[in-house]
This record gives structure tokens, C-alpha cells and sequence, in this order.
């Protein structure tokens, strides 16, 4: 009993003075700045622009912590309420973007975005009431993947870069057909179980199209082509898709489907697949997303797509002297050098039009002139807009997704009730 | 007179010396227990009454959370399905592990190669055991469909892919995934059954059937009550399965209020409001916990 | 009195424990049948789990379902070792394992004594406190109680999962349960025989209470081995991993090693099969409250 008092006060001693005695011991000599990151033993994004930073930097170390990539975000939270995250942590996308930002977690890095060239794109997401709390490094946009030996197989012709989703949707149906009648199973594409896949493409090019609106009429046409592809069999149903855990990877990268919408994200995964045999190896290309009318199609025009930029935010824990340090790092991972570090080891950089040389030229990536312009060229709207309501919208349409690709509610029945959700228990907070 | 004080002294006595040595037994699982539970968890009954973004101050609201949660209908729907995992989870565990424990509590030939199996769904990665179950309630290819097709029904449910019919297929993994646990936890309890009462029991002529009643279920009755309040606030605190199996879909069928408090909160950063649903779940448990005991104490005394 | 507490528990032989009738052959291989089918059943995540440690990492989830594993991928039980840190994954876990273990046993059974078997005031309320928290979800709490273990200076320590894991309310439930079972004469004759209340704890109702010092042991065993979430949000550095944790880093954000992660799981299940197997009978050893007839 007497162990276990001196040890409940031993508790208590330390829990008050740790309470009152922080680290703020100003360091001389180089500067350590610490990175978070996820996955680090398959995720060499993170080592690549450190060890980048530091050629350039050879006086300022920047150590890397680990994170999970499942729990990023979980994992975050709890450091930063607790003090205990490292100096720049990384913005996976933009819906915790708003959490943190609205927390007072992010330093103002107004000045760094001053300086940075115009190439880089998705930094607009992070101006906040006029000021700018995070560095993009790297931004994907969805686009169509497809695999050339399958259209080959079945006679169909490549992409083009001119489709809209009805052209899409009867170029899966004819692919379908085609390569069953010459004995592959393969069927004409997959569109993930993500509630992105569908209202990420509508939200982004449909005209006026905005979730705080509450009005989400703009989702009918794209579940309506989706349900149309789901009944005609030209991809595997969202209810087999969900029960069997299917994946992306291996639906595209086993020829299980000629085509995918998918991120640039992708590019990095399948080359690394492709090589290590988890993957065919067969020749593939990227065309842009199929778009809403014809207006948008073509090369000579911008096509829209859509996804969240990837970010660098500063802790404002951080001491004081190693701010100049960490704002130099932010700089650094939106540089050109950078982004051609990036494309190196096949992760699309925020300046997309700098590292188009470099990511194809990787072994085993496409080199068709429509790739690049897939690549290069696209007017990239957020997936999730920042603001209050993003979250809880995100997760009402989320149950959205679900009720209407299952078939267990009609997409009319489902808009009304999202609507009615959004209304009452979201907007009016 | 002096008896009187004396005894009353001697009781005070007895009453402060059991107080010393109780407490001298409570201890070193108490010292943690109160740091390391007790703080945080009154701490959340403040947070319960503010709004707070998990990195600054809380600001009191005082009862605005409950009252935007009488109005929050997916909180209902939350609580709603709550209660359906609850309502048939308890009984039907209760049922199958008992079931099991009698059945196993023997020794047979091979019954500890059974008991082993029985204990394996609670050890097995809950990964596999959402793909498994997926694969077999699986609408187009499912073993489980094809055997409903083969005995006539026409349309089979569509199981976890259907509103109607997801929550009934998670309540049967649930409790296939439990039962071993519990069954663990009854054959403790039957081993302090005294192997008279059954003798006795016998001499008299009783059948399987009332040696059941009369001496089993009796026998059992601490356990049972154990048994009964951890299954009841496990079912409430229902998580890890719903979100392997379902994620809470389609639509809202399977969403359950420890999913709406990481949504709200996690998710949606409204740490107070995710705090406040926390605590209304808590004062269901409690609640009914507290029935199970007196219940049980006045059985007991 | 004194004579009955020597006298040895006597072991609950064979089907006296529930006295059954002799089933007939045809009965008992029926038995026997119906058992071996229900196995069938339950252990069928297991097989698909092994035969998804053979296979390929984009083979694990198809349509339709591969039962079998046609070429079956041997070297992920080799690549296990090799490609990850699997060893200190594991040291990591048995080393928690069995300290939470041993804390949660000792200092849950010893306070459950205080609580069956020591009368005094606010006992009651104190204990249902006790419960209440079993009934608050953890994911509402665990911020408030990661700022407290960080202030503590715990986090990204194995101590964090020690006090996490060692001081929970159900060991104390568990066995208070149980020992309300044990008669209070009983307990009352080794009073009147001078016996300290420790000493009663120590000779008397830990003997009794081997099946559930048992259960409660192989429960907290299984939970802290495959606990996810609480070493998720305490332990960052790699080298404090557990095997789940581990595990779980086999999925990173855009690719995942299914493969990889069922043999790791069929390699994490066995020590606990191995523990459950060789505990069998202390699951189902009798106790004797044979004295307490008379």
C-alpha cells in the first residue's frame, strides 16, 4: 500500500512539472526540423524531399517521423492537442485541411506562397481570409487509365481525349461485348466503390455545382451513367465490388478492366507493380477524364477534373528560430527541383508542367503525346471546397453513395433525403 | 449502557479497520484506474457541455448539444440501430455461448480441439473474418444465397449490400464472433458448481431438463450476471465489426452511436457534440447496468 | 471448521461434471459429425486467411472467390522476416503481452477481493463507478487521456500500453463475480482461525479461483495482442511496434501488401493457439466446495 502511494505521488510530481517546464531551449549550430510522414519504407516521397532539401541545405537536417497513412489524421489530432508534432506536418487533403486550419494548427506562410512560381496549382485551396496556411508539393487530378492490349484485343479504338461520359459509357459497354465474343473475361472498366468517383466528377464539372448550396440535383446524371454501366455489366457491381474487397490495383493492374478512372497517383503505384510482377505487364496509357459536355473536350481544350492538392503546414509550436528553416523547406518542396525529384520516382508534383519530362521518361510509362497532355493540361477543382460544412456534407453524401449504387434507395428519393439531412443537420449549425 | 457504547465503539472500530483493508485491496488497480480513466472520462462530461475543437479551449454552451441532439435525426437513426444490434446481439450470444460451455464443459475425446475452434473466431484477425463473411453474404456469388436459391427462396436477400437486410447479417458475425469469448467466461463459472447438487439432483430423479433449471442456471447466476452486463455494453459500444463489415451502409442502415461519435468527432472536429452523444450512450449503459445489478442483488439476498 | 479448509480440493472427475447419459455409436458419431461441420464453418476465415498468406498480393481479393491458392507463394513466410521488422514487432508484443497480463491478474483480482468479500461504506457506489467507465466509448475519450500520458511524458513508450491496458475495470468485475461464489462461512471460519485478510486472498480464493484467474488471463492476453487502436494512437517510433501495428503498415495510402499482412496474421495467431491449447485444463478444473456440506 505504501509502494503504490509513493508511486500515485511520484504520478502526480511529474505530471506538475512537466506541466510548467516546456522545451523551448534555444538551439545553436545547424537546425534540425522535423518532417511527419506516412508509410515511410514504401512511401519515398517524403525521404526524397528531405534528402533534396538538404543537398540544397547542407546546414539544416530535417528528420523524418513516421505516421500511419490509414490514421494520418487521428494520429495528428492527438499530437498536436498534446504539443507533440513534429515541426511541418503534411495536409493529405483538404477536409482536415479546414480542422486544422480553424484550430489555430497552422502558421501563417503567406510570405513563402509570394514567392513561388506560377506553375504550381491547388495553392488557392489553402488562402484562407487572405492569407496562406500551407505549401501545396504535390497535385494529382483524376484521369482515365486504360489498357492499350485490351482495346487492341478487342478492336476498339484508343481514346482520344474528345469523350464525354456518354461516349465513355458506350466505349465500356462495346468493350465488354467485344472482349467477351474473343474469349476474355476482362470487363470494359472499373470505377472504384469511393463516393469520389461519381460526385468528385460532378461536383467539379457540372456549372454552379456547389455543396453548400445543400441542393444536390448536380449528382442525378453522374449515378444515373453509373447504375446504367452496373446493369449493362460493363463493371463489376458496387454490392461485389464492397463484399469481396475488391481493389483498384488489382482490377487495372490484373486486366480485370480495360479502363479506370482513377488519380496520378496511380502512375507511381502500377510502374512499381509492373516491375515487381504484382501486376501485368502490358502497355497502358492515360487519357483525360471523360467530361460533362463537349465543350470542355478535345486538346485544344482545358478538361476538368478534380481532386485535392497535398500540402506542407508549419506547427506554430515550433520554436522561433527554426521558422526561417522550415519556411525555406516549404519553399523548397513546391520548387521546380522538387517537383522533378518528385516526378523521378513517379509522384505528380504541384508544378506538373516542369516534371512531364521526367515521369515519362520512368521505365515501363507511356509515351504517347496524349498521356503527356493528359499530365500537363487540366483545370483541377477540389474534391472537398474548405469550409465549415465540407465534413459533415462529405459524410451525408457518403451515405448517399452507398443507398443508391447498392440499390437500396432510388437516386431521386436518396438526392431529397441527402438534402433534407444537409439541411437539418448540417447547414443550419 | 455501557454495552451498547461499546458495541457501537467496537463497531466503529470494525467498520474502520474493513474501510483500511478494503481500501488497502482496492489500491494499486485504483491509482490507475483514476489517473488514467477516471480524469479523462469526467473530463469528457465537461466537454459534453461545450464546444470544443480538440487543440484550444472549450467554450460552454451548456445543453445546446442535447438539444441539437433531440433534433439530430441521424443521431436517432444511430441510436435506433443501436438498439436493434443490441436487442437480438444479447440474447442470441447469451443463448449460443451457454449453449457451447454445456456442450464442451466435458471431457470427451477431442473436446479441447473444439473448444479451441470455438474460440477462434475472437482471435482471428477481424480482416479475414469481414472478408469471409462478406464473400459468403456476397449478393451475386454468396455460398449463403446459393443454398436460400437451392431451398426455394426466390429473391435472397442481398444481405450486406441491402438496407433491410445488413444489420441481420451483422448481428449473426457478431455473435458468431463472440461466442467464444463468452463461453470462455461460463465454463469458468461452471466449475463452481458443485458436483453434488447434481448427485443429489440425480438420486432424485430429476431429468437433463431440470437438473438445468434447478441446479445449472442457479449455479450460474454470477456469472450470467457478468456476462449479461459486459455483452449488453459491449453491443453498445459496438464498432470495429460495423466498420470492417459495412462502414455503416448502405445509406445509414448500420450506423451505430460509436461510429456517429468518431464521425462527428474525428471527422467532423465537433469534439463537444461527438462528447455528448458519448455520454448519453454512457447513461443508456449505466442505466441498464444498474437495473442488472439491483436486480441481481435482490435475487441474491 | 479447521479440519475442512486442509481438506485437499478433490478433482471433479470425467462426466460427473454434467452427468450424461452413454450416448449410443450411432449417436455420438452424429455428434461428432454435427461438431466437425460447425468447425467446418468457424474456421473457415482461418483457411482463407492461410491460403491468402500463399498467394500474391493481387490475388487475395477477386471475383469470384479463389478457395484454393493455385501456385502457392511459399517465400511470404520468408519475405515476412526479411522485408519487415517482424522480429521486434513481435518481441514488442510479447513483452507487453505478458507485463499487462501479470498487472491486470494481480491487481484486478486483489482489488475484486475488496470488493466481494470486505464490507464497507461506499463499496457499492465505487464499484458501479467502476463499471460505468467499461461503458464510455474509448475514442470519446482518448484525446484527454493522450494529453494526460503525454504530460506524464509516456507516450511513444511501451509504458503508455502498459497503463493503458494493466488497470481496467474488467479483471476487477471479472473476478468479483467469481468470488462471490466462494461461501462467506468459509471465509469467516479462516477469520475466526486468525487468518489475515491477505492471507485468505493468498491461500484461499487464489487456489479456488484458478478457472477464472485462467479465463481472465487468456482474455487479457488476446486483447492486448491483438489491441490496434491503442498502440495506433501511443506508439510512433518503429522500433515500439506491435505485430498489429506492424501489420497495418503493410497498407500504405496507395497500395496495400495483402498478402504480406495474412501471413503476418496466421504467424500472430499461433502463440495464442499454442497458450490456449496448453491451458485447456485449467479452463475446466473443478473446484471443490465439497467441505461446506456438513
Amino acid at each position: 500500500m505504501k509502494r503504490s502511494l509513493a508511486a500515485l505521488s511520484a504520478l502526480l510530481l511529474a505530471l506538475s512539472a512537466s506541466a510548467c517546464g516546456g522545451d523551448d531551449a534555444e538551439e545553436s549550430g545547424p537546425v534540425t526540423l522535423t518532417l511527419a510522414g506516412w508509410s515511410l519504407a514504401t512511401t519515398p516521397e517524403f525521404k526524397t524531399l528531405a534528402d533534396g532539401f538538404r543537398a540544397a541545405h547542407p546546414d539544416i537536417a530535417v528528420e523524418l517521423k513516421e505516421y500511419d497513412a490509414a490514421n494520418y489524421d487521428t494520429q495528428m489530432i492527438a499530437d498536436l492537442a498534446a504539443g507533440k508534432a513534429p515541426d511541418i506536418y503534411v495536409q493529405k487533403n483538404l477536409k482536415n485541411f479546414y480542422t486544422y486550419q480553424n484550430g489555430k494548427q497552422l502558421l501563417d506562410v503567406s510570405d513563402v506562397a509570394g514567392k513561388l512560381g506560377s506553375g504550381v496549382g491547388g495553392l488557392s485551396s489553402y488562402q484562407v481570409d487572405g492569407k496562406t496556411w500551407a505549401i501545396p508539393y504535390r497535385q494529382d487530378s483524376w484521369v482515365l487509365f486504360y489498357n492499350k492490349a485490351l482495346f487492341d484485343k478487342a478492336g476498339v479504338k484508343h481514346p482520344d481525349g474528345s469523350w464525354t461520359w456518354d461516349d465513355y459509357g458506350t466505349v465500356a459497354k462495346e468493350l465488354t461485348t467485344k472482349l467477351k465474343a474473343a474469349g476474355d473475361k476482362a470487363l470494359g472498366t472499373y470505377q472504384h466503390t469511393w463516393q469520389s468517383t461519381s460526385q468528385g466528377f460532378a461536383l467539379g464539372q457540372t456549372a454552379g455545382a456547389d455543396l453548400q448550396s445543400g441542393d444536390f440535383g448536380f449528382l442525378k446524371p453522374y449515378y444515373e451513367k453509373a447504375l446504367a454501366l452496373q446493369a449493362a455489366g460493363a463493371q463489376v457491381s458496387f454490392g461485389d465490388a464492397t463484399t469481396n474487397s475488391l481493389t483498384y490495383q488489382a482490377q487495372f493492374g490484373k486486366q480485370s478492366a480495360a479502363m479506370m478512372p482513377m488519380g496520378t497517383w496511380y502512375i507511381a503505384t502500377l510502374l512499381s507493380q509492373q516491375a515487381k510482377g504484382d501486376a501485368d505487364t502490358f502497355e497502358w496509357g492515360i487519357a483525360p477524364a471523360p467530361q460533362a459536355t463537349k465543350s470542355t473536350t478535345g486538346t485544344s481544350a482545358t478538361p476538368v477534373t478534380f481532386a485535392d492538392p497535398t500540402g506542407l503546414g508549419i506547427n506554430p509550436k515550433i520554436s522561433e528560430s527554426r521558422i526561417e528553416a522550415a519556411k525555406s523547406f516549404l519553399a523548397y518542396a513546391a520548387s521546380a527541383d522538387a517537383a522533378k525529384a518528385l516526378a523521378g520516382i513517379g509522384v505528380t508534383p504541384a508544378d506538373t508542367a516542369t516534371a512531364v519530362d521526367t515521369i515519362f521518361t520512368l521505365k515501363g510509362a507511356p509515351t504517347d503525346d496524349l498521356s503527356k497532355f493528359t499530365f500537363t493540361t487540366h483545370d483541377t477543382k477540389p474534391e472537398n471546397p474548405v469550409s465549415k460544412y465540407t465534413a459533415p456534407l462529405q459524410n451525408v453524401l457518403k451515405d448517399l453513395h452507398t443507398a443508391v449504387l447498392s440499390g437500396s434507395k432510388p437516386i431521386d428519393a436518396a438526392i431529397t433525403e441527402a438534402q433534407d439531412r444537409a439541411k437539418n443537420e448540417v447547414l443550419s449549425k | 449502557m455501557t454495552t451498547i457504547a461499546d458495541t457501537r465503539r467496537r463497531r466503529g472500530r470494525v467498520v474502520a479497520r474493513n474501510t483500511a483493508v478494503g481500501w488497502s485491496f482496492l489500491l494499486p488497480n485504483f491509482a490507475g484506474f483514476v489517473i488514467l480513466t477516471m480524469v479523462p472520462v469526467a473530463l469528457l462530461f465537461y466537454y459534453a457541455f461545450t464546444e470544443w475543437d480538440v487543440f484550444g479551449g472549450a467554450t460552454w454552451t451548456g445543453l445546446e448539444n442535447f438539444r441539437q441532439l433531440a433534433r439530430d435525426a441521424s443521431f436517432w437513426t444511430a441510436l435506433r440501430n443501436t438498439l436493434y444490434y443490441a436487442a437480438f446481439h444479447i440474447p442470441l450470444t447469451l443463448g449460443v455461448s451457454l449453449g457451447l460451455a454445456l456442450l464442451l464443459n466435458r471431457r470427451l475425446r477431442g473436446v479441447a480441439f473444439f473448444r479451441t475452434v470455438a474460440f477462434f473466431p475472437y482471435i482471428t484477425s477481424i480482416v479475414a473474418i469481414a472478408q469471409i463473411w462478406n464473400m459468403l453474404f456476397s449478393p451475386g456469388f454468396g455460398p449463403v444465397n446459393e443454398v436460400l436459391r437451392w431451398i426455394g427462396v426466390d429473391d435472397p436477400p442481398g444481405w450486406t449490400t441491402s438496407a433491410d437486410a445488413s444489420m441481420p447479417a451483422v448481428i449473426v458475425v457478431g455473435t458468431w464472433r463472440y461466442m467464444g469469448y463468452y463461453m470462455l467466461l461460463f465454463l469458468a463459472g461452471l466449475q463452481t458448481i458443485p458436483a453434488q447438487l447434481y448427485e443429489a439432483a440425480l438420486v432424485d430423479g430429476a431429468g437433463a431438463w431440470q437438473r438445468f433449471r434447478a441446479v445449472t442456471l442457479p449455479g450460474l447466476r454470477h456469472t450470467t450476471f457478468f456476462i449479461t452486463v459486459l455483452l449488453t455494453i459491449e453491443s453498445f459500444k459496438v464498432l470495429d465489426l460495423i466498420l470492417v463489415m459495412t462502414d455503416g451502409g448502405p445509406g445509414q442502415s448500420t450506423l451505430v452511436l460509436s461510429q456517429y461519435i468518431f464521425q462527428k468527432g474525428f471527422e467532423e472536429n465537433q469534439f463537444g457534440y461527438a462528447s455528448a452523444v458519448s455520454v448519453v450512450l454512457f447513461a443508456i449503459c449505466f442505466v441498464v447496468t444498474v437495473v442488472q445489478f439491483v436486480v441481481n442483488k435482490r435475487r441474491s439476498a | 471448521m479447521t479440519t475442512l479448509l486442509q481438506t485437499p480440493p478433490s478433482r471433479v472427475a470425467d462426466d460427473e461434471l454434467q452427468p450424461v447419459r452413454r450416448l449410443s455409436g450411432g449417436r455420438r458419431v452424429l455428434g461428432y459429425l454435427t461438431l466437425g461441420v460447425a468447425a467446418v464453418v468457424v474456421l473457415l476465415p482461418f483457411y482463407w486467411m492461410v491460403m491468402s498468406s500463399l498467394k500474391s498480393n493481387n490475388d487475395v481479393f477477386t471475383v469470384p472467390v479463389q478457395w484454393i491458392a493455385t501456385d502457392p507463394v511459399w517465400s511470404n513466410y520468408l519475405d515476412i522476416w526479411s522485408k519487415s521488422d517482424m522480429t521486434t514487432w513481435l518481441g514488442n508484443t510479447v513483452l507487453l503481452s505478458a507485463v499487462v497480463t501479470l498487472l491486470q491478474v494481480f491487481t484486478g483480482s486483489f482489488a475484486a477481493y475488496g470488493f466481494a468479500k470486505v464490507r464497507f461504506p461506499g463499496r457499492d457506489v465505487l464499484f458501479l463507478a467502476y463499471i460505468g467507465t467499461l461503458a464510455v466509448p474509448w475514442q470519446s475519450y482518448m484525446v484527454p487521456q493522450f494529453v494526460m500520458m503525454s504530460k506524464l511524458q509516456l507516450t511513444d513508450t511501451l509504458w503508455a500500453i502498459v497503463a493503458l491496458q494493466a488497470f481496467g475495470a474488467l479483471g476487477v468485475f471479472l473476478m468479483k463475480q467469481f468470488y462471490e461464489t466462494v461461501p462467506d462461512e468459509l471465509i469467516d471460519a479462516a477469520r475466526i482461525d486468525g487468518m489475515s485478510e491477505y492471507g485468505i486472498y493468498r491461500r484461499i480464493m487464489l487456489p479456488l479461483s484458478v478457472p477464472a484467474l485462467a479465463s481472465l488471463t487468456l482474455i487479457t492476453l488476446v486483447t492486448t495482442w491483438n489491441d490496434y487502436l491503442g498502440p495506433l494512437l501511443y506508439l510512433r517510433s518503429p522500433d515500439l511496434w506491435t505485430i498489429q501495428l506492424g501489420l497495418k503498415s503493410f497498407i500504405n495510402q496507395y497500395n496495400a501488401e495483402y498478402a504480406l499482412i495474412m501471413t503476418g496474421s496466421v504467424l500472430s495467431v499461433l502463440p495464442i493457439l499454442v497458450i490456449f491449447l496448453a491451458g485447456q485444463r485449467y479452463f475446466v478444473e473443478g473446484i471443490a466446495t465439497t467441505g461446506l456440506k456438513g
